[in-house]
């Protein structure tokens, strides 16, 4: 019932996890260059895990600050780095064009006008191809530029990631003056919002006030609420121009505590009993006088875009878990609002009476299946409740079938509402988390009321896990014995561990980083030639290659290139 | 057009004559015989004359199936052909008596050979248009066949001549008389052979070769005989029908539903359900022909133009019947047979055909392709000792090899030294006593040719069959002429080419025999574009394949890798590397952690202090199967590794190598029973975002000639 993407297809990537991205990410671009090497060492194994495989982008961004890196050591001469510069420019404007290319050669200018990427920048690219070299400061310049631009098109929008606006701020060529000037707004604006909520807060309060004397006046009375007075009146004309001014600060303020959600004093003042017993939180429904007290003040607001406002903001509150008093009156008004929108008007006229007692009238259009999937994201006791209403309002209703399986994983997501005849679940110590507790759940549902003690339920016939009898273990270690090898025998259920993952291991994007390690040389691993044994002894004739003596070298390139790479200097 | 028709109908008056199609073979055999390197060019020049009389003809046959509506399955006729005592005799076919080499080819049978023949009886029976063919194709494609419901498996009697081209999967065993498979002879009394047929390759056929073994028997106790052995394998009483189709000359085999470990495991992925089904072009033009009793042990019988089989050119059937003799003695050296070719020229099937053929001995099998590998993982080198027929693709029948060296990529264009040496070191495993075929790289050209040149040297070849398709040769062509020049990448002519008169004589004796093979087969030359046909594909398939082998071999729950108890052990007592690029050692972790390893022996110890010992450079080194590092403990300094090699052979295993070849996706994206994220998954990926896809290579970009470049 969490947020799970059901329908978008599973990439294999070198990270471990986002947190492993965003850390490379964040080294990357933090110009410091002992960060950015540690991005560098990350991105070679990166490398290793994608092979051919590895995005244009992740390709030339490391090289491009690896030239960065090597430009801050100060050990490299100008011309020097304009060679190494040069080359991931070159490199960066031709793969990240590549793509873009069809049968027929098209000039990389027009290419890269169409990915954002300036003229400068290809003009750049083509001095270092064919023209004169360019200067060291063009070469930073361009590794800046690029390198920002990375930033931006591949790093901050992948994954998900919503950056572009951190990017904005963190933007090298802005200056001074224009973040001050930005701060500055951003704190205007702040303040505007923080005046916006007291004036609605003081507002709403002497709506309560009036509505709290006219319910006063009623309680002796004991007659029904009268229309407006006219402080009413005035009150609501007041809360209604706010409404359009500054809705989402008015449904803020009615969100909190001590408004649409009551505190217990204002409940008991409204002569409601505060405690929980007294609810059934299964299936929350508004204190009829309560609902009266807000009547007005939301009959004024009822507008299309109000009302879905509301039930996004009731649902959002929802899914923030709040406390149980709180979900009980969210809920409620949920439910309220569905009710007042229900089809079967008939219904709702018999129960609320008189069409006076309803927010509004029209039936709205909602946005159903966003709805259904809002309220399963904001799981609490009523979700069932809830979602049974929404079901059956849809317009297009969805097959009986499909609505049967949500509203029974919605029941057993929120252990709770087994249909009408068995409130509660069959046994709330026995909470459903996996497929087995469900079958198990339904073997007992089925000899209903005989309540088998768990250790007489059938083991689970079909269990992932390898289990190796003692024997089997013994063996293999026994055939291991000598070595370093042997089974691994901690008690770890590894079918919950997925490839790359042990138990205790830390969700920490460093967590591999070897400390130290040691470094291994082989040597003697080449076949001399004239060692191959001759097949079947009848070759006559000495072997063509390096047999071949006084010819050529004694030692052939790769003989060299061997030996070069089994010295070691230091 | 007219002349050719005519030509066709003028064989058909030969009909009578007892003379064999396979005596075509024999000249081969003799030419090859008195083959000496002065004559090599000139005998070359003879094979290409010959090749292009089947292209010559292929005009006249596709006029002759436009007579008729749908075209006839070579099946039904061509093998009745064969029954009525073959007589196309061409002129410049010698025939001379069958060998004992002859009966074990007859099968070497084809496209063209039953085309030819086809022709022939079509032209017999001129009169008889449609209702006859059709009815023929029906006789040709009705399989009669007996389902026992008790021991789940059939029977099917086959007539001398018939042939079963199909999809699926089955265990076959041959009860009486003899069938043949992809080059190889299965009899009676010999045990079950497991067949595969997936979508992947070309489609396997079991072709009924009668039973040829009457001495002492006549008809009618070979008839008998075969009622009773029907009998013996079904529990009820067998149909009329099937009792009637039996004679003497009837192959009778028993078709076995297959289950595997590997079976299992590939179709427990939604993704290959259909691996051993139909391809999408079988199934476009309705190849499935319909048969309970088939389908009950999951065989698909193909008909119409899907049910082609193996496609043998003219010159393929030669390069393996003159291969066949150089084996059968008449060569002064026990062959080493280098088959090459360009990409998708067929020489994996060539080299399964011909070692398939072989098999009366055993057969060592040198690996040099990194990519489609035959017995092993991809990245592998390897050389195998054969003595199992190969009856499906590579990933249906890995081995463990005899010597292995893990290369870790699926080309050698990183490190052509490695390469060569990795293979230098296997060849030292090579026994000597039985024929060795060498398989090598589809890249043929630039330093890939060299390589072959190097290949030819270093393992002193004695016969080269080089693989062409189209109308122009691939790469130059690797005679033993050209050879004498050639530069290769590590060795050179031996002599500077100025003093050509002396060496002549001195390097005929030791100067390879070169068959050349043009490839006719449909889409040669080309890579597969349908579903499991791609070549990356068909390396996951091999993975997937090697993996499975971790499954038990009892039927039960098919268990994601993750599920596995893993070996440990500690960071310093294995060496680890990488293969393929440079990763600082210090992140060494994070490119291992869930990726495949080369288990390999290094004949030093590896003793470290703490933490990781990282190799300095790829060491070649044995290799003695594949793993995944399935997990790092940090805390402990150990690593878990499941693999499906035996502990008794882990326990030499001291290097660990990370190559290129990745774990097939679906092992990390499927993985049950997992709460939580998965490590290296995500769905947040976006390839919408510039650069977010892989480095991509345009070949061949033309640039526009009229516009002046744009620099």
């Amino acid at each position: 019932m969490k947020k799970k993407t059901v329908g978008k297809t599973r990439h294999v990537v070198a990270w471990m996890n986002k947190a492993e991205y965003e850390h490379v990410l964040e080294y990357l671009f933090s110009k410091e260059p002992a960060l950015q090497k540690h991005a560098l060492h990350r991105i070679s194994a990166w490398k290793g895990r994608f092979g051919q495989s590895t995005p244009v982008a992740v390709d030339s961004t490391a090289d491009l600050v690896r030239c960065q890196v090597l430009d801050s050591t100060g050990q490299l001469e100008a011309n020097d780095l304009v060679l190494l510069y040069g080359m991931a420019l070159v490199r960066f404007v031709n793969l990240i064009t590549e793509r873009q290319q069809k049968r027929v050669a098209r000039p990389l200018r027009r290419l890269a006008g169409n990915i954002n990427i300036p003229e400068w920048v290809v003009n750049l690219r083509h001095d270092l191809t064919h023209r004169r070299l360019p200067s060291l400061k063009w070469c930073r310049k361009g590794c800046g530029f690029v390198l920002d631009w990375l930033h931006q098109e591949y790093w901050s929008r992948q994954m998900g990631s919503q950056l572009t606006e951190d990017w904005n701020s963190s933007s090298e060529e802005e200056d001074e003056e224009e973040f001050a000037k930005r701060h500055e707004e951003e704190q205007l604006r702040r303040q505007k919002e923080i005046e916006a909520h007291k004036k609605v807060r003081e507002l709403l309060i002497s709506y309560e006030r009036e509505q709290f004397q006219t319910y006063e006046e009623l309680a002796k009375q004991r007659g029904v609420w009268p229309d407006a007075s006219a402080d009413l009146s005035w009150i609501l004309t007041q809360i209604k121009h706010f409404a359009t001014e500054a809705r989402d600060v008015l449904i803020d303020v009615l969100m909190q505590d001590g408004f649409l959600i009551p505190t217990a004093e204002q409940l008991e003042s409204l002569d409601i009993d505060p405690s929980e017993d007294s609810v059934d939180m299964f299936a929350p429904c508004l204190p009829q006088v309560f609902l009266h007290f807000w009547l007005p003040c939301l009959k004024v607001l009822n507008s299309s875009i109000f009302i879905n406002l509301i039930l996004d903001k009731l649902f959002a509150e929802l899914s923030n878990e709040p406390s149980s008093h709180r979900t009980y009156y969210i809920a409620s008004w949920i439910s309220e609002i569905l009710l007042c929108n229900s089809k079967s008007e008939l219904k709702a006229h018999k129960r609320l009476k008189i069409s006076k007692e309803r927010i509004f009238m029209n039936r709205l259009q909602f946005p159903w299946q966003n709805l259904i999937s809002t309220c399963v994201n904001a799981p609490c006791p009523a979700t069932p409740f809830l979602l049974r209403q929404i079901l059956s309002d849809m317009d297009k209703p969805l097959p009986h079938d499909a609505q049967q399986n949500l509203l029974r994983l919605c029941s057993i997501y929120t252990q709770g509402y087994h249909e009408n005849t068995s409130p509660g679940p069959s046994d709330p110590t026995q909470p459903v988390y996996t497929l087995q507790n469900l079958q198990d759940r339904l073997k007992s549902n089925t000899h209903s009321s005989n309540h088998a003690p768990r250790s007489v339920q059938a083991p689970p016939t079909e269990d992932l896990q390898e289990k190796l009898s003692a024997e089997t273990v013994q063996e293999r270690n026994f055939a291991l014995r000598g070595s370093a090898w042997s089974v691994c025998t901690d008690k770890v259920p590894w079918k919950q561990y997925p490839l790359g993952k042990v138990p205790g291991q830390p969700e920490d994007p460093s967590c591999l980083m070897v400390e130290c390690y040691s470094t291994f040389t082989v040597f003697d691993q080449q076949v001399e030639l004239d060692q191959l044994p001759q097949h079947h002894g009848n070759r006559s004739g000495p072997l063509q290659s390096r047999a071949g003596g006084a010819d050529g070298p004694l030692w052939t390139h790769s003989d060299l290139s061997k030996l070069k790479a089994g010295l070691q200097l230091f | 057009m007219t002349m050719k028709v005519h030509k066709v109908s003028s064989w058909s008056q030969h009909e009578q004559r007892n003379t064999t199609k396979r005596h075509g073979k024999n000249k081969w055999r003799k030419k090859i015989h008195s083959l000496d390197s002065t004559l090599l060019s000139t005998s070359v020049g003879t094979a290409n004359l010959e090749q292009l009389i089947p292209k010559r003809e292929k005009p006249t046959l596709k006029l002759l199936k436009k007579l008729y509506t749908k075209p006839i399955p070579e099946n039904s006729c061509a093998e009745e052909r064969k029954v009525m005592a073959t007589s196309v005799t061409f002129a410049h076919v010698h025939t001379n008596g069958g060998t004992e080499l002859d009966d074990r080819n007859s099968s070497v049978d084809s496209q063209e050979w039953s085309e030819y023949a086809k022709c022939v009886l079509q032209n017999g029976m001129e009169s008889s248009t449609l209702p006859k063919t059709n009815q023929m194709e029906e006789d040709g494609l009705h399989f009669h066949a007996h389902f026992d419901h008790t021991h789940n498996r059939a029977v099917l009697v086959m007539k001398q001549g018939q042939v079963l081209c199909f999809r699926g999967k089955c265990l076959l065993t041959c009860l009486y008389g003899h069938v043949e498979v992809l080059g190889f002879t299965i009899e009676e009394g010999q045990q079950p052979y497991p067949l595969f047929s997936p979508p992947s390759h070309c489609p396997l056929t079991i072709t009924a070769l009668g039973n040829n073994a009457p001495s002492g028997k006549n008809k009618k106790e070979g008839l008998l005989e075969a009622k009773a052995i029907v009998r013996k394998y079904l529990s009820s009483e067998p149909s009329k029908k099937l009792m009637s189709e039996l004679d003497s000359d009837s192959c009778v085999v028993l078709l076995e539903p297959l289950d595997t470990p590997l079976t299992r495991f590939l179709t427990s992925f939604s993704e290959l359900s259909e691996i051993f089904g139909l391809n999408s072009k079988e199934l476009k033009s309705q190849a499935a022909v319909y048969n309970p009793v088939l389908s009950a042990v999951g065989v698909t019988a193909l008909r119409g133009p899907c049910a082609q089989g193996l496609v043998m050119s003219r010159s393929y059937r030669e390069a393996i019947s003159s291969l066949l003799s150089a084996w059968a003695g008449e060569f002064d050296r026990c062959p080493i047979i280098l088959v090459c070719g360009g990409k998708s020229s067929g020489k994996s099937t060539f080299n399964r055909h011909l070692i398939n053929s072989l098999l009366h001995a055993n057969v060592e099998y040198l690996e040099c392709d990194l990519g489609q590998t035959e017995f092993t993982p991809p990245g592998c080198l390897s050389l195998s000792t054969v003595t199992e027929p190969l009856l499906g693709p590579p990933f249906t029948h890995l081995r463990d090899p005899e010597h292995m060296v893990y290369y870790g990529q699926a080309d050698c264009q990183a490190d052509i030294d490695r390469y060569l040496e990795s293979l230098k070191s296997i060849w030292r495993h090579v026994n000597g006593e039985s024929p060795v075929i060498i398989n090598t790289m589809g890249w043929i050209r630039g330093h890939g040719f060299q390589i072959l040149v190097d290949l030819i040297r270093l393992f002193s070849v004695t016969h080269v069959v080089q693989l062409s398709f189209g109308n122009a040769p691939q790469c130059q062509l690797l005679t033993p002429d050209f050879l004498r020049t050639a530069h290769g990448w590590q060795t050179h002519p031996p002599t500077p080419p100025t003093l050509t008169e002396e060496p002549v004589s001195h390097l005929s004796i030791r100067s390879h025999v070169f068959l050349s093979v043009q490839s006719e087969f449909e889409g040669a030359g080309t890579s597969g574009e349908m579903q499991h046909q791609r070549s990356n594909e068909l390396r996951d398939l091999a993975l997937l394949s090697y993996f499975s082998k971790l499954q038990s071999p009892e039927p039960g729950p098919i268990r994601p890798l993750h599920c596995f108890i893993p070996y440990q052990v500690p960071h310093s007592a294995v060496a680890i590397g990488v293969t393929h690029c440079e990763v600082a050692p210090n992140n060494i972790l994070y490119v291992s952690n869930a990726s495949i390893v080369g288990l390999c022996c290094l004949s030093e110890k590896v003793v470290g202090r703490e933490g990781p010992v990282v190799l300095s450079q790829t060491p070649i080194c044995q290799c003695v199967g594949l793993g995944v590092l399935r997990g790092v403990d940090m805390a402990r300094g150990l690593y878990f590794l499941v693999t499906p090699v035996s502990p008794s052979v882990l326990r030499h295993v001291n290097c660990l190598l990370l190559g290129e070849i990745t774990l097939p996706k679906i092992l990390l994206t499927k993985q049950h029973g997992v709460e939580g994220d998965l490590p290296y998954v995500t769905t947040d990926y976006s390839f919408e975002v510039q650069g977010a896809g892989k480095l991509h290579i345009y070949k061949g970009l033309a640039r526009p000639g009229f516009i002046k470049s744009t620099n």
